[in-house]
């Protein structure tokens, strides 16, 4: 088939459960334009060369034909998950303060105990089930309850956030055929009401601090200043979806692959020292950012002996590098003790992902206390019903049986 | 538990600082400071934080130097 249709394909839903001999045959042209002129880029040297090139922007409003489906929400800057250095910089680092090093260096580390006991009590929850949910027992109110207490949403509010993120996140899907004007407006309406929501939280901090990031954001005066009010929304609105939607799927995938992979799940029984590594292979093996699709050109750039035009959609398929052979040895293979494991799990170079400190121990945490606590797990259903985003891509329910229950 | 870490690949993304910050420190914004002899207690964050580095650049070892046991 053709390679100008292989990003139609990649979004097709009918291949969500398994995309990767897509991904070979991206790997397969190099660069390649799409009919509707995209570009995709698969290989993993291309990938980080582009990531680390200052001239791919990440900033959709440098594109020459905008993209509907990524504008920023009127009236709100973008986060700076779509801004180029120096204000990504800026607005980064102003979030980085109540986070992590240099400002906040023990802050992931102080959250060990409440992910463990968080984890634990989940867990407790599926000693007696026949039939668990993986998603919405465990791996989705895991992520959740931790980064709503961390930034200082109180857990009476989750239901509704978990909404506003449903619907931002749809938004981002691709539907061919469908009208994605009502989609596209309800994200917007969701993102928007997010942000006055978040905002109005840290409005209520500001000048009575508490101990939450909301908080920090809303008091700490740093040698950058501070984030604007509206620059707050958008930062936390962008930190509680990511925080949400993401390290979701990389503890199911994960599970689904151990429940895939006997031994290596009785390989992680007897060596749980390993997790962390397991967890780095995850990371490559499953990503649960497939691609990048917002980086732009903001000038022509030559890459794989093809030259990308200036302002176009350009596509980076981190799931597909990933699977490069010419990078790893054995791609397709999961391997919980792999070497030299430098994987796009959360992408690389100034925009890799913010979060991904609190996204690796709550997963080596809930994988460790899950192979501990289910008793004989199997599959119910491989594969398993998908969420629709071919980006944000993991399953929507995982059916895990126990036996003798 | 020994380490080391080569810093002409370390590029400041400071995972293993998240992760074991009583053994790692940055030292303004991108410069890494690090405990070789790791204080006892701090092996587990010290196994995380070396499978975390995005650029693969702490060893971790029963002792550092040549011929010693890499985990």
């Amino acid at each position: 088939m053709s390679s100008e249709t292989l990003f139609r394909r990649i979004t097709d839903y009918a291949h969500r459960a398994d995309p990767y001999p897509l991904y070979a045959e991206l790997r397969e042209h190099g660069v390649a334009r799409q009919e509707d002129g995209k570009y995709l880029v698969g290989t993993y040297n291309e990938i980080t060369a582009l990531l680390h090139d200052p001239r791919i922007s990440s900033d959709v409003r440098n594109r020459t034909e905008p993209d509907p489906d990524l504008q920023p929400v009127e009236g709100l800057p973008p986060a700076f998950i779509g801004r180029d250095d120096p204000e990504h910089d800026r607005l980064r680092r102003l979030a980085m303060r109540p986070f992590g090093p240099p400002h906040s260096p023990g802050r992931i580390d102080t959250l060990l105990d409440d992910i463990a006991r968080i984890a634990g009590q989940l867990a407790d929850g599926l000693r007696d089930k026949e039939r668990i949910d993986l998603v919405e027992d465990f791996a989705f109110p895991l992520p959740v309850t931790v980064i709503c207490d961390l930034l200082g949403v109180p857990a009476e509010d989750i239901p509704q956030v978990h909404t506003w993120a449903d619907t931002v996140v749809s938004g981002l899907d691709f539907a061919p055929g469908e009208d994605p004007g009502p989609r596209r407006r309800a994200a917007h309406e969701a993102r928007m009401a997010m942000g006055l929501y978040l905002g109005g939280l840290a409005e209520k901090r500001r000048g009575r601090p508490t101990d939450d990031m909301l908080s920090a954001l809303a008091n700490d005066e740093g040698p950058d200043g501070r984030l604007t009010q509206e620059e707050l929304m958008v930062t936390a609105v962008l930190l509680l979806i990511a925080g949400h939607e993401t390290t979701v799927n990389l503890i199911t995938n994960g599970m689904l692959t151990l429940l895939r992979n006997p031994e290596a799940l009785e390989r992680l029984r007897k060596e749980p020292e390993l997790m962390p590594r397991a967890v780095e292979e995850l990371l490559r093996y499953e990503p649960p950012v497939q691609f990048l699709p917002q980086r732009t050109p903001l000038a022509d750039v030559e890459v794989g002996g093809v030259t990308i035009p200036k302002g176009v959609p350009l596509v980076l398929v981190l799931a597909s590098g990933n699977r490069d052979p010419l990078r790893f040895a054995d791609p397709d293979r999961f391997d919980p003790a792999r070497r030299d494991n430098v994987h796009f799990g959360f992408g690389s170079g100034v925009h890799s992902c913010f979060g991904a400190p609190l996204a690796r121990l709550e997963t080596q945490i809930a994988l460790t206390t899950l192979i501990n606590c289910l008793d004989g797990p199997r599959l119910l259903e491989d594969p398993p019903v998908y969420r629709n985003s071919p980006v944000l891509r993991g399953p929507r329910h995982l059916p895990i049986g126990q036996t003798g229950r | 538990m020994q380490i080391v870490v080569d810093l002409n690949r370390c590029q400041g993304y400071a995972q293993c600082v998240f992760l074991a910050p009583q053994v790692f420190e940055l030292h303004g914004e991108e410069a890494l400071l690090y405990v070789p002899t790791v204080p006892e207690g701090q092996d587990e964050r010290v196994l995380r934080a070396a499978a975390a580095c995005p650029v693969q650049a702490i060893t971790v070892g029963e002792q550092a130097g040549e011929g010693a046991g890499v985990r």
